[in-house]
């Protein structure tokens, strides 16, 4: 996925981290090498999009996206990005080695979940209602036992899908106070820029101005529940009618046109960037 | 001691606008200069009324409105009836704004709960339309309101034609208590058509730089009706309309009604029910009823708003619509709205959601929709005295003094669009209230108000029961299998049933079997144009060869 991206680019992960990254399968084994792979992948389409001149009105990121969200929003600049997320990649791989992980479930809503996670969540067996990517679509957080029980459960409640999800990580919940600790230090030594457009913060998905926001948002999402649905409403409620998604797939894409029929939707991976530059001017026109 | 002045607010106001004389030209200010003029006339803390409801908006100056230096304009307290663009609620995040009254949130519903839940907006009240535009008058009278126009003339008179709706209630407040009136205009002309707002109201005029936002909100796709919906139809038309003999009636915006609307020039003709139900309508111009006025079945509608694409059908129809002697028609939201709550038989609507208790709600989790016009029309007004047919077969029989009631029903499916039941033990409605930190739940139609629900199951007849008790179990009856329906047993349906309080589809001669599509008057929009002889003119989104 990187056969695109400018050698130069991967040069500038190498000297800040150390790290060579590797277009493999086995380097996609490692999580370090698959979040810094997704952050070049993203910086390089934020230059691309520079370079046929087209600027958002509000950005949006799921998780480690939210840090190429703000580096196109102009708050952080590429190299304390690379930096930020290669520290934070190393310390959630550090953090839960084994028995830890994440659990989608289709079908059940927000509060239908979060009755199943109460029953099960213990000191022994924590679980916790995390993402939030869709009306009927959550993610559950913690220990894999206490994740199993609760998708068991949520078959009986007739979901209609469970899925024990391939993060090593019990991402997004309360457990990850440790990272965003290690974070809240490392971005006190970085200086951010006031935000260029709306940025929408992941841990409460509201819509945020403030560079405030932005940084609360790098530091402490990873405790928080990505709240996708209701970022989603939110730029409906903007006004927003246009979304582009950047790098590697198109999961948001398809959330989207299932949320908002009608809204006009722009692929990277699936585009090149004549067609992009050629639709998102043809719409701009109206 | 010094003689106290009686005219303060009229000097202030006649200070104020020498202050920006310089940007007049008699009553008008250049679209360039509107900013300037906004940040000149309106001051911190200022009550300001921006016009909008769920059809027709100020949208010129509520770019303004957006644009304005908040070091100079700041802590506005915003009274609206409808909250629906971006930057209504921009305003507060740039402070230009601080406190809101409104009734009607449901575009930007995800928004305003956040900005409650975290202090960005300060919350009045939530009202119905009717308080709103009451406490225009009593204790919310504003100091200055930015409303639209579609034409004026040089005297400052406004044409606003059939999209009159609010703006009549709202110069009135300010043009006599020395308020500042600024309207946008679409268009500056020698004369206007008619004129709908006297331009000795009016103090400041703006030729708008686009003409004000529009949708036709009440514009419901044949296509889309189904035929559960038109089961359910069958299901009023019989159960109620029929039974009740209604003469007077709010319809809803929603497919279940568009379906009853459809099938009154057919099923309802099978029926033998043309003449003598529903002559006389308080509602939109929705082109669903064309083939029910065109067929005789309706003789009078008055309209809160107007709605996109019927302007040149109403002009050929002045016997049932309300028209002026220019040809285009009149509407009042006010006077709408007092006519749902008092002139009525019968409001029909729908929700989201219904608890056990009967009490229903359009709040679900994160949004605060606020409430359009269903709280108004679907409560029964204590006030009322005169009496018709319908309203006295409400009356219970066991009370001397007793009074009929308005029929306030409810038209849902047991099951959402999202899979969802619509019949709950507790509303979502009841968590919005805590973290948005409301004084009430926001209940948009109360238990005590709704007389009956229809579902796809049956009728419940709630104003029969006598008990809490019985009329949960007569929404249980009819509630599915949702939880809630799922309570129900045989043995009591079969008891409220034989007792009336609950009638199923066999129970009204009505054959699920025969619920088709066919059964509609009109199938799609094609054939309602062909109904108007050619003279309604769908918006571009509903014609199926654009």
């Amino acid at each position: 996925m990187l056969n695109e991206v400018p050698v130069e680019m991967l040069k500038i992960v190498k000297d800040l981290t150390g790290i060579e990254l590797r277009d493999d399968d086995q380097a996609y084994q490692n999580s370090i090498q698959i979040q810094l792979s997704i952050l070049i992948l993203q910086l390089f389409n934020i230059r691309q999009l520079k370079k046929i001149q087209q600027v958002p009105d509000v950005v949006a990121g799921h998780s480690l996206g939210i840090f190429a969200a703000a580096v196109a929003a102009g708050v952080i600049s590429e190299k304390d990005a690379i930096r930020i997320v290669y520290v934070r990649s190393q310390k959630m791989q550090e953090s839960y080695p084994i028995g830890y992980g994440m659990g989608a479930i289709v079908g059940l809503t927000r509060k239908e979940v979060s009755q199943l996670v109460n029953q099960v969540n213990s000191d022994i067996e924590p679980v916790f209602t995390s993402n939030q990517n869709s009306e009927l679509q959550t993610v559950v957080s913690g220990s894999i036992t206490g994740i199993k029980r609760v998708l068991t459960l949520a078959k009986t409640k007739h979901a209609q899908k469970t899925v024990l999800l391939k993060v090593p990580v019990p991402s997004h919940s309360p457990l990850m106070q440790s990272v965003a600790d290690v974070l809240e230090k490392e971005l006190a030594k970085i200086s951010l820029n006031d935000s260029q457009c709306i940025y929408l913060a992941n841990y409460n998905g509201h819509a945020v101005r403030q560079v405030s926001g932005v940084k609360y948002d790098m530091i402490n999402n990873l405790v928080h529940p990505v709240y996708w649905d209701t970022m989603m409403d939110v730029a409906e409620e903007l006004g927003v009618d246009t979304l582009l998604e950047m790098n590697p797939g198109q999961t948001f894409t398809k959330l989207i046109k299932s949320k908002f029929p009608d809204f006009r939707t722009i692929t990277m991976n699936s585009m090149n960037l004549d067609d992009i530059q050629f639709l998102l001017e043809k719409w701009k026109r109206g | 001691m010094a003689k106290r002045s009686w005219t303060q607010n009229r000097d202030a106001k006649a200070a104020k606008m020498e202050s920006v004389a310089s940007l007049l030209d008699g009553k008008f200010v250049k679209t360039e200069n509107a900013k300037e003029l906004l940040e000149d006339v309106i001051e911190p803390g200022d009550k300001v009324v921006l016009e909008g409801d769920n059809q027709k908006q100020a949208s010129f100056l509520s770019e303004t409105l957006a644009s304005v230096d908040p070091e100079k304009v700041h802590d506005l307290h915003m009274i609206m009836s409808s909250v629906s663009r971006p930057e209504h609620l921009d305003i507060f995040e740039t402070g230009i704004a601080k406190k809101m009254d409104f009734s009607f949130a449901g575009p930007q519903s995800t928004r305003i709960s956040q900005m409650i839940a975290d202090g960005t907006m300060e919350v009045g009240d939530i009202h119905t339309y009717l308080e709103l535009y009451a406490r225009l008058y009593v204790d919310l009278i504003p100091n200055v309101v930015l409303v639209a126009a579609d034409k004026v003339d040089h005297d400052g008179n406004l044409y606003t034609g059939a999209n009159t709706e609010e703006t009549p209630v709202i110069v009135e407040s300010a043009a006599f208590k020395d308020g500042i009136v600024i309207v946008q205009a679409n268009e500056v002309v020698d004369k206007v058509p008619r004129v709908d707002i006297p331009g000795d109201w009016v103090d400041i005029v703006i030729p708008a730089d686009e003409p004000y936002q529009l949708e036709p909100l009440f514009t419901r796709d044949p296509q889309n009706v189904t035929e559960l919906q038109i089961l359910m139809g069958m299901m009023a038309i019989r159960g109620i309309y029929e039974k009740h003999n209604v003469q007077t009636v709010n319809h809803g915006v929603g497919f279940n009604t568009a379906a009853i609307e459809l099938l009154l020039p057919t099923y309802g003709e099978q029926l033998g029910l043309k003449g003598k139900i529903v002559p006389n309508w308080e509602v939109n111009p929705t082109p669903t009823l064309i083939p029910a006025i065109e067929s005789g079945w309706v003789k009078t509608i008055h309209s809160f708003g107007g709605e996109v694409g019927m302007e040149d059908y109403i002009a050929h129809r002045p016997d049932i619509f309300f028209v002026g002697k220019d040809g285009t028609m009149r509407s009042n939201r006010a006077f709408g709205q007092m006519a749902g709550q008092y002139a009525l038989d019968m409001f029909v609507g729908s929700t989201l959601q219904i608890d056990k208790y009967g009490n229903s709600s359009t709040v679900t989790n994160g949004r605060l929709s606020g409430f359009g016009g269903a709280p108004n029309m679907g409560s029964n007004p204590h006030g009322r005295r005169h009496s018709t047919p319908a309203w006295q077969s409400l009356r219970p029989d066991d009370d001397p003094l007793g009074k009929g009631q308005k029929l306030v029903v409810q038209m849902v499916e047991t099951f959402g669009s999202n899979k969802k039941p619509v019949f709950v033990d507790h509303l979502d409605a009841e968590e919005v209230q805590k973290e948005a930190k409301l004084a009430n739940v926001p209940i948009m139609i109360y238990s005590e108000d709704t007389t009956h629900i229809v579902t796809e199951e049956g009728i419940a007849y709630l104003y029969k029961t006598d008990s809490m008790a019985e009329r949960q179990a007569a929404i249980e009856a009819i509630a599915g299998v949702t939880p809630v329906g799922l309570r129900s047993n045989p043995k009591q349906l079969a008891d409220l049933r034989a007792r009336g309080i609950v009638a199923l589809p066999e129970d009204l001669g009505v054959h699920r079997s025969e619920a088709k599509r066919s059964l509609l008057a009109a199938q799609n929009m094609d054939d309602l144009v062909r109904w108007s002889d050619g003279l309604y003119n769908p918006p571009a989104k509903f014609r199926s060869w654009s």
